[in-house]
């Protein structure tokens, strides 16, 4: 039955294509599908079945420990999603996006090869770009959409760099590209493509990951539907990078170098971001800077050689942040603003939501006994070097800070920030579809960092565990007690002075200025040279390419006046006796039957005397 | 040799469809008559189908004077299908006439006449079928008793009689010299070959026996018109190419009138305005073309094939362009400016028909031209073949005045309905299309 493993990322993508193509009965075939999808995933998971095939290059789709994790995550958060859209969407080609956007991750994870993910990493970027701008009647949200392409679009790159390499590398050390691509293999490379592949791949996973200095893209991410924001923060496309490099985690450690960028890398998107976060005043944007975090401390976990570790973080991440998107977009939609200033008492107002909620942002916390709490200190853990510990530490802390401030803001009781409907008139009730995933990806929250506990081979410490989640508690309160008394007055200039503000707060409130950083060191000098280029292509390469017929026109001006005369001439003289020989040739034909005898007489008889004398 | 009436079948059919249908129209009202219109298009149909079934069968004699093989059976389909087109095309014009069955009995006799030139064995059964071929003919042409009409039926009956006498004389100087009339063994004097030649140039419209065809074609009606151009030529050509093969070889004396009766139709066809006189200059000049491969007869095995191919070609190609002609109701070329604009299925067609006349590839008788040409070639007359050429080069000219005003032009002369034209215009494409696999059949 291996070959159904075929069916995993099949199912989805085929169907869709269909609704896309068909656009009927979107919203139950969607649900059915995921359902179908999770059923199939979960079979993989047990069965741990491999399929092969024969593309260009020998590849397949293999499920393993870290496979299997993956795709009944991936799976599991789907169909969550789905079901909470089907109450607020109602379009089928948001729901034919999304379950190929699905079907693509699933590719992506079970791959065995650097090909075969490609072709998952490649859709998944692309459905990504049209979910962010599904409402593409909005310019702005189709900008938003744009930078979110173009960014993880340039880290890619960085794959297809790596595939080279890997192929180049086997050709050195094999004479041949059988196998080459195999995702197994590539710490096994000779020396200097080894290195050329691990660079690749860091920087297509960072990319996707909105790692540090790619981060920007993931706040321009928050323009698409929330149920695109659910499923793209958790366990789909930011998800896929921390993957891939918990994946490749031998290569990077065969390096030397690459896991130490990585575990720098992560650990320091975990300290920045999660400032930024802590000065979002939006919250969507501070639940996406939380995202860049947190998969900080995955990528440290493929950089310090903790695998187990960061993909239970993966794992139990991906239930908590769904839960959170949801509820933001649940109170989006009922109350139609996400300032957390505006949200005030908006979790007394819809009780269900606002508990879920609170159990996901406490988690996000760290707070024990729930589920980040273990699988975060089972990547800190593994950290051995004193100083990446304290900055990834650091990180955590501002997790406990900035979850304590959305959760204090839903909770609080109704006041005079309170504002609804700042971004969209909201419908104020949440629907039986909306609230009936939140308890069960709550239930995830609480649970899904127990695994950590069971098996051994984890770098914990009862003494770490206790001091992490002491403090993080203390930090909630701390955050809870000092902002019991105070509320902002009018959100929306809050938000603009704290943005045009200079200095660290702006800074912060602006993530870190990354997305005018990279437009003015990258956009601006790529446009000038590529202005530039075209200004050559069109002035030099052109105008020379002009100038030949223009010559040559020139040389047939000159040339036309003693030649085409006489041939003209020749022409019109064969033409005027063909005419006139026209002429001639009706001149028997009278009308008068008498004359038509005479002349059937005469042709017949000079034949006949003509034939015979020839005889 | 056999005298089974079966092996006559499609013959018989033809004959059954005319009489029944005139004995059917004599009880009908005038406005039930179309029901005889079917029961000769079912006849024609039944005509095509027995002769698809026997088209494999091996090459026989029936009653030792009618020859039954390939050459016949392709004329019998060649002839069913073409007459067939043409009640269709009739119809119309027929529609609630006093007379129409009359029409469509008459279309049914000449073609069955036409269909037993092609297969005669025999002189006498030769000067039957002329004379079965020809009298529906001029009774066709005077079938609206208008002036023009009457004219173009008297001086067509003039030239047949005439040219026919001649043939009759013919027939009496060979059965003299010669002692029988069948063909196997007959061998035919120079003299007497011009005199057999006489009739049948007459039905082909060949020169020197031309004269009637401009005259006819303009004057009768258009769907007569249609018919007199095309079927006849079907039959007095295969019988050529028969006597040619059999009675007499004279290749140098066909060449020179096929040589003459292209040239003459180009050259007259060049500053023609009224659109029915130029097809019938190029009938005359595509008569020239299938003479080439009567020439050629016995002198290589290309001949036959060439014939039967273009010949069947030209048959749907040329009526393709007089149902443009019926369903626009216009002679005047000025009338044709801005058709495509019009109409633009009728302007396909009439392009695709007018392509298909000059030779250009993909369609049938471009097919049938380039195996002319190789005829000419294979049987040693290379020069025939330039001339073929040349005389397609000068075609060009005529046809592209009538194509380019469709296109180019403006005016106001009437829109062309009718789903036959375009119908034909594909088939012959598709004629030419399939031109690989219709050789195979006929090999």
């Amino acid at each position: 039955m291996n070959a159904l493993l075929w069916l995993l990322p099949a199912l989805p993508i085929t169907m869709g294509a269909v609704l896309l193509l068909v656009r009927r009965a979107a919203r139950s075939a969607a649900v059915t599908t995921a359902v179908a999808t999770l059923g199939l995933a979960v079979y993989a998971a047990v069965a741990r079945p491999r399929a092969g095939a024969r593309l260009l290059f020998d590849s397949g789709l293999a499920v393993d420990g870290l496979s299997a994790a993956m795709v009944v995550t991936v799976a599991g958060v789907a169909l969550a999603v789905l079901v909470f859209a089907a109450g607020e969407l109602r379009e089928a080609r948001f729901f034919g996006l999304m379950l190929i956007f699905v079907g693509a991750m699933l590719l992506t994870v079970t791959a065995t090869d650097l090909v075969l993910l490609l072709m998952g990493w490649e859709v998944m970027g692309a459905m990504s770009y049209a979910l962010i701008g599904y409402w593409w009647h909005d310019g702005e949200r189709v900008r938003s959409a744009t930078i979110a392409f173009v960014t993880t679009r340039a880290g890619d790159l960085g794959l297809y760099f790596a595939a080279g390499a890997a192929f180049a590398g086997a050709l050195a050390a094999t004479g041949n590209g059988n196998g080459a691509f195999a995702l197994a293999v590539l710490s096994g490379d000779p020396a200097p493509w080894r290195d050329l592949i691990a660079a690749g791949i860091v920087v297509a996973a960072l990319g996707k990951s909105a790692q540090v200095p790619f981060s920007f893209w993931l706040s321009r991410a928050m323009a698409g539907p929330s149920p695109v924001s659910a499923l793209l923060h958790s366990a789909t496309m930011v998800a896929a990078g921390a993957y891939l490099l918990l994946r490749v985690q031998p290569l990077l450690a065969a390096t030397g170098w690459a896991a130490a960028v990585v575990a720098w890398a992560g650990a320091v998107t975990a300290l920045l971001l999660g400032a930024v976060a802590v000065a979002q005043r939006d919250l969507k944007q501070l639940l996406a800077a939380s995202t860049c975090t947190q998969i900080g401390f995955m990528v440290l976990g493929a950089g310090v050689g903790a695998v187990p570790g960061g993909a239970a973080q993966l794992v139990a991440h991906a239930a908590v942040k769904s839960l959170l998107f949801l509820g933001a977009g649940a109170w989006l939609a009922a109350l139609g603003t996400k300032d957390l200033t505006g949200l005030h008492g908006a979790a007394r107002r819809y009780p269900l939501v606002g508990v879920t909620f609170g159990i996901g942002a406490l988690a996000l916390a760290g707070v024990p006994p729930l589920s980040l709490w273990l699988t975060k200190d089972a990547v800190l853990g593994a950290v051995r070097e004193p100083v990446l510990y304290g900055v990834a530490f650091a990180g955590a802390l501002l997790g406990a800070a900035y979850a304590a401030k959305a959760l204090v803001a839903v909770w609080r009781p109704v006041d005079a920030g309170t504002r609804d409907d700042t971004e969209q008139p909201g419908t104020r009730r949440v629907g039986v579809l909306e609230r009936l995933p939140l308890p069960v990806l709550a239930l995830g929250a609480v649970v899904l960092g127990l695994p950590v506990l069971a098996g051994d081979g984890w770098h914990l410490t009862a003494g770490e565990l206790a001091l992490s989640g002491t403090l993080a508690a203390a930090v909630v309160l701390a955050v809870a007690f000092a902002t019991r008394n105070r509320w902002d007055a009018v959100p929306g200039e809050a938000v603009r002075r704290a943005v045009a503000m200079p200095g660290p707060r702006g800074l912060l409130a602006g993530w870190l200025w990354l997305e005018k950083a990279a437009v003015a060191l990258v956009w601006r000098p790529l446009t000038a040279v590529a202005g530039g280029a075209a200004w050559f292509d069109d002035r030099v390469v052109d105008g020379a390419v002009n100038a030949v017929p223009r010559l040559g026109m020139a040389a047939a001006r000159l040339a036309r006046r003693p030649f085409e005369s006489g041939i003209d001439g020749a022409v019109r003289a064969v033409a005027g006796a063909a005419g006139r020989l026209g002429t001639l040739a009706r001149r028997p034909q009278t009308g008068q039957v008498h004359l038509y005898f005479a002349q059937a007489a005469v042709a017949l008889i000079v034949l006949a005397v003509v034939f015979v004398l020839a005889r | 040799m056999t005298e089974n009436p079966l092996d006559l079948l499609p013959e018989l059919l033809i004959l059954l469809g005319a009489v029944a249908g005139l004995l059917t129209g004599l009880f009908l009202p005038r406005h039930r008559q179309w029901i005889a219109a079917w029961i000769c298009g079912l006849a024609l149909t039944g005509a095509t189908v027995t002769t698809a079934l026997v088209m494999k069968n091996p090459d026989m004699m029936a009653f030792a004077a009618y020859a039954v093989d390939s050459l016949t059976n392709v004329t019998r389909a060649t002839v069913a299908v073409a007459t067939l087109l043409v009640i269709i095309l009739t119809t119309g014009w027929a529609r609630g006439h006093r007379r129409e069955t009359e029409v469509y009995t008459l279309l049914l006799l000449a073609a069955l006449g036409t269909v037993l030139m092609a297969g005669a064995d025999d002189l006498l059964v030769l000067v039957a079928a002329y004379l079965l071929a020809s009298i529906p003919a001029y009774a066709l042409a005077g079938f609206g008793k208008d002036a023009p009409g009457t004219e173009a039926a008297l001086k067509y009956y003039l030239m047949g009689a005439f040219l026919g006498v001649l043939m009759l004389a013919g027939v009496t100087l060979v059965y003299g010299t010669a002692g029988a009339t069948a063909y196997p063994g007959l061998h035919a004097p120079v003299v007497g070959v011009i005199l057999l030649l006489a009739g049948l140039l007459f039905k082909a419209g060949g020169v020197p026996a031309h004269f009637w065809v401009p005259d006819v074609t303009e004057g009768a009606s258009r769907p007569v018109a249609a018919f007199v151009t095309t079927v006849p030529k079907i039959g007095a050509l295969v019988a050529l190419f028969r006597l040619s093969g059999a009675v007499f070889d004279e290749p140098a004396l066909i060449a020179v009138l096929a040589v003459a009766t292209m040239t003459l139709g180009n050259l007259a066809a060049f500053h023609q305005d009224n659109v029915r006189r130029l097809l019938a200059y190029s009938t005359i000049s595509q008569a020239g073309y299938l003479l080439v491969p009567v020439a050629m007869a016995g002198r290589t095995g290309l001949a036959s094939t060439a014939l039967l191919y273009y010949v069947a070609a030209y048959a749907i190609t040329n009526l393709g362009a007089f149902a443009v002609v019926v369903s626009l109701g216009s002679d005047r070329l000025g009338d044709y400016a801005g058709l495509a604009r019009r109409s633009p299925w009728a302007a396909f067609a009439l392009v695709v028909c007018l392509l298909g006349l000059i030779g250009t590839p993909p369609t049938g008788v471009f097919v049938g031209k380039l195996l002319v040409f190789a005829a000419a070639w294979d049987g040693g007359y290379a020069w025939l073949a330039v001339v073929v050429a040349v005389n397609t080069v000068a075609s060009v000219f005529y046809y592209l005045r009538w194509i380019r005003p469709v296109f180019a032009g403006e005016g106001d002369g009437g829109s062309a309905r009718g789903w036959l034209a375009p119908v034909i215009a594909v088939a012959s494409v598709v004629f030419g299309l399939a031109g690989g696999i219709v050789l195979l059949v006929l090999r």
